[in-house]
């Protein structure tokens, strides 16, 4: 081998798995309580699906990278 | 293929003889035209037969061994033997390959065969390294196996060269007495020739023996043996004809750990988040002489040096530095018996099975381990990526019958192919692990008879889009989002039976 290769690393640094597990998650369940008070206070004729729906959906995107870091940092390399 | 040529000559003589014997008749014309014939056939039939000796690539007139010194190493149970040639080419045509034969049931045993050429004098002696490979040849006598070892230049008449060759040989010490009891020590045969065998014509040669230690029962004597200490030598043997072979049987002890692992299964799981994770399968057998009789484990702790001397119980596996999670268990669950030592070069793992291993015995377990991704995964500039890791047994000294590594690629990989510095077999499988949906593909390499000579990396090749990663999240997201969604049709749902 002539020029030393590049090596690859992963895209995030390794050493802030469990920070980005503890706070993505933190903000994920965050919103999903919120989804869940919206739920119970609004009555059914002021429901916004729309509402609905965008908080569903930020909340699952933050719940599922902070599952994927939290595997990540304990141990479970996906 | 000689007896068209001897049939033509034959012919050419009798052509000629019969003009020989019109030559009595006196006719001047006659004895002119026999004479031309004669020769004519003569220079015919040599240059056919000088064409014939020159095309056969490894004549075994074209090379002579001046000066063979052969080292056999017999210190622990992988032998292994350094041959020093001084070979010269004694006919007209260059020789480019020099060969090397081996008796059939040596060449079963053989491990690796590695030969170099030393270049320069003295203090400005440098080694280049040169092929070796399995060849053939088509008078093989008693089925004798043959490697070619290929000249970087080709040798010239009159020239001479050096070459340094080792090889390995396994499994090649066998224990006599076959079955020995906790006290005694351990004996072996070692078979061998007292002449090196060549199908080249040798004119001086030399062999010695290291033996471990003083104690040898028994050797055949060729004269001229002297043994002396922990060397036995055979020699110096002058003139031998090629394929000249005098077997020798060396009786010799031999208490050095015969730690053999029949079965090794390496698992390289290639996680592109940043780590590897390797898990290794093994099953150890000491290969050395059986035990009989009962263990009395009271008297292999009181007395370590006559009791148990060839039983061995602790080993040493070089691991690569940087390394994290290392555990060490069988189906009973966790040996606490191991120490890890690691500094910034290598990393040294020193395991101890729950029992001392006697002739015979079997230990079967598991060791793991995890490596940081940017030590081994690098990109080639043509914008694959390959893992660079290091083939064979971390144990020390241990003969592997079978070894198995299997390189588990991420999920999405493509265009796998695998590169190593000696011949594999190779093959691909599919494997299920955390978060797959399509499978991951899996190398597969396997190997038969490996010595520690073959730690040395290899390389497998694949390309990867690094988009790709983002499928693990995604799926985990998408889950999260099917019990939103969930949750929000069975509230929107009216179920209730009264209105």
């Amino acid at each position: 081998m002539g020029s030393k290769a590049a090596a690859i690393t992963s895209p995030v640094p390794v050493t802030w798995y469990p920070t980005l597990a503890i706070f993505m998650l933190a903000i994920g369940l965050i919103v999903s309580a919120s989804f869940f008070i919206y739920e119970a206070t609004s009555s059914r004729r002021n429901r916004s699906l729309a509402k609905e729906l965008t908080t569903g959906a930020v909340a699952s995107f933050f719940l599922g990278f902070g599952s994927l870091f939290m595997l990540l940092a304990s141990g479970v390399y996906v | 293929m000689l007896s068209p040529v001897l049939h033509r000559h034959c012919h050419l003589f009798l052509v000629t003889g019969r003009s020989e014997d019109s030559r009595g008749l006196g006719s001047f014309q006659d004895m002119a035209r026999s004479i031309s014939m004669e020769a004519a056939g003569l220079t015919l039939a040599f240059l056919i037969l000088t064409f014939l000796t020159t095309s056969a690539a490894s004549s075994t007139n074209q090379i002579q061994i001046l000066n063979a010194e052969r080292r056999i190493d017999l210190s622990s149970h992988i032998v292994k033997v350094f041959l020093t040639l001084k070979v010269e080419n004694v006919m007209t045509a260059p020789a480019s390959e020099i060969v090397l034969a081996f008796p059939p049931a040596q060449a079963d045993h053989l491990a690796l065969v590695k030969a170099q050429a030393a270049i320069g004098k003295k203090k400005k002696k440098s080694y280049v390294h040169l092929d070796v490979n399995p060849t053939e040849l088509p008078d093989a006598p008693n089925g004798t196996k043959y490697f070619s070892i290929s000249l970087l230049n080709p040798l010239s008449s009159g020239e001479t060269a050096t070459l340094e060759v080792l090889y390995i040989l396994t499994h090649s010490l066998k224990p006599f007495p076959a079955e020995i009891s906790q006290s005694e020590s351990q004996l072996v045969y070692f078979r061998d020739s007292a002449l090196i065998l060549s199908p080249y014509h040798v004119k001086q040669q030399t062999t010695f023996l290291k033996t471990p230690s003083t104690k040898v029962e028994s050797f055949t004597r060729v004269e001229p043996t002297k043994f002396a200490g922990r060397e036995l030598k055979y020699g110096p043997y002058e003139d031998r004809p090629p394929y000249s072979f005098s077997p020798v049987t060396v009786h010799l002890e031999n208490n050095s750990p015969f730690a053999v692992v029949e079965e090794l299964l390496r698992e390289v799981e290639i996680s592109h988040w940043g780590n590897i994770q390797i898990t290794e399968h093994y099953k150890l057998v000491h290969a050395g002489a059986r035990h009989k009789g009962v263990f009395s484990r009271v008297e292999y702790q009181s007395r370590p040096s006559f009791s148990g001397t060839s039983s061995f119980k602790h080993l040493l596996a070089s691991l690569p530095p940087r390394v994290h999670s290392v555990y060490y268990r069988d189906d009973i669950g966790n040996i606490s018996s191991s120490h890890l030592r690691s500094d910034y070069r290598k990393s040294e793992l020193e395991i101890e099975p729950r029992y001392p291993l006697f002739g015979g015995w079997k230990a079967t377990f598991v060791i793991g381990y995890g490596l940081p991704l940017e030590d081994f995964l690098f990109e080639s500039p043509d914008g694959k990526r390959y893992l660079n890791f290091s083939f064979g047994c971390p144990l020390a000294e241990t003969v592997v019958d079978k070894l198995t590594i299997k390189v588990v690629l991420p999920e999405g990989s493509k265009d796998p192919s695998a590169a190593a510095p000696f011949p594999v077999e190779q093959r691909l499988e599919t494997k299920y692990s955390y978060l797959d949906v399509v499978g991951r593909t899996v190398m597969v390499l396997e190997k038969k008879n490996v010595v520690p000579e073959h730690i040395t990396p290899f390389q497998v090749y694949y390309t990867f889009k690094p988009i790709f990663m983002l499928a693990e999240p995604l799926m985990l997201a998408s889950v999260f989002f099917l019990f939103f969604v969930a949750c929000l049709a069975y509230l929107h749902n009216d179920l209730s039976i009264r209105k």
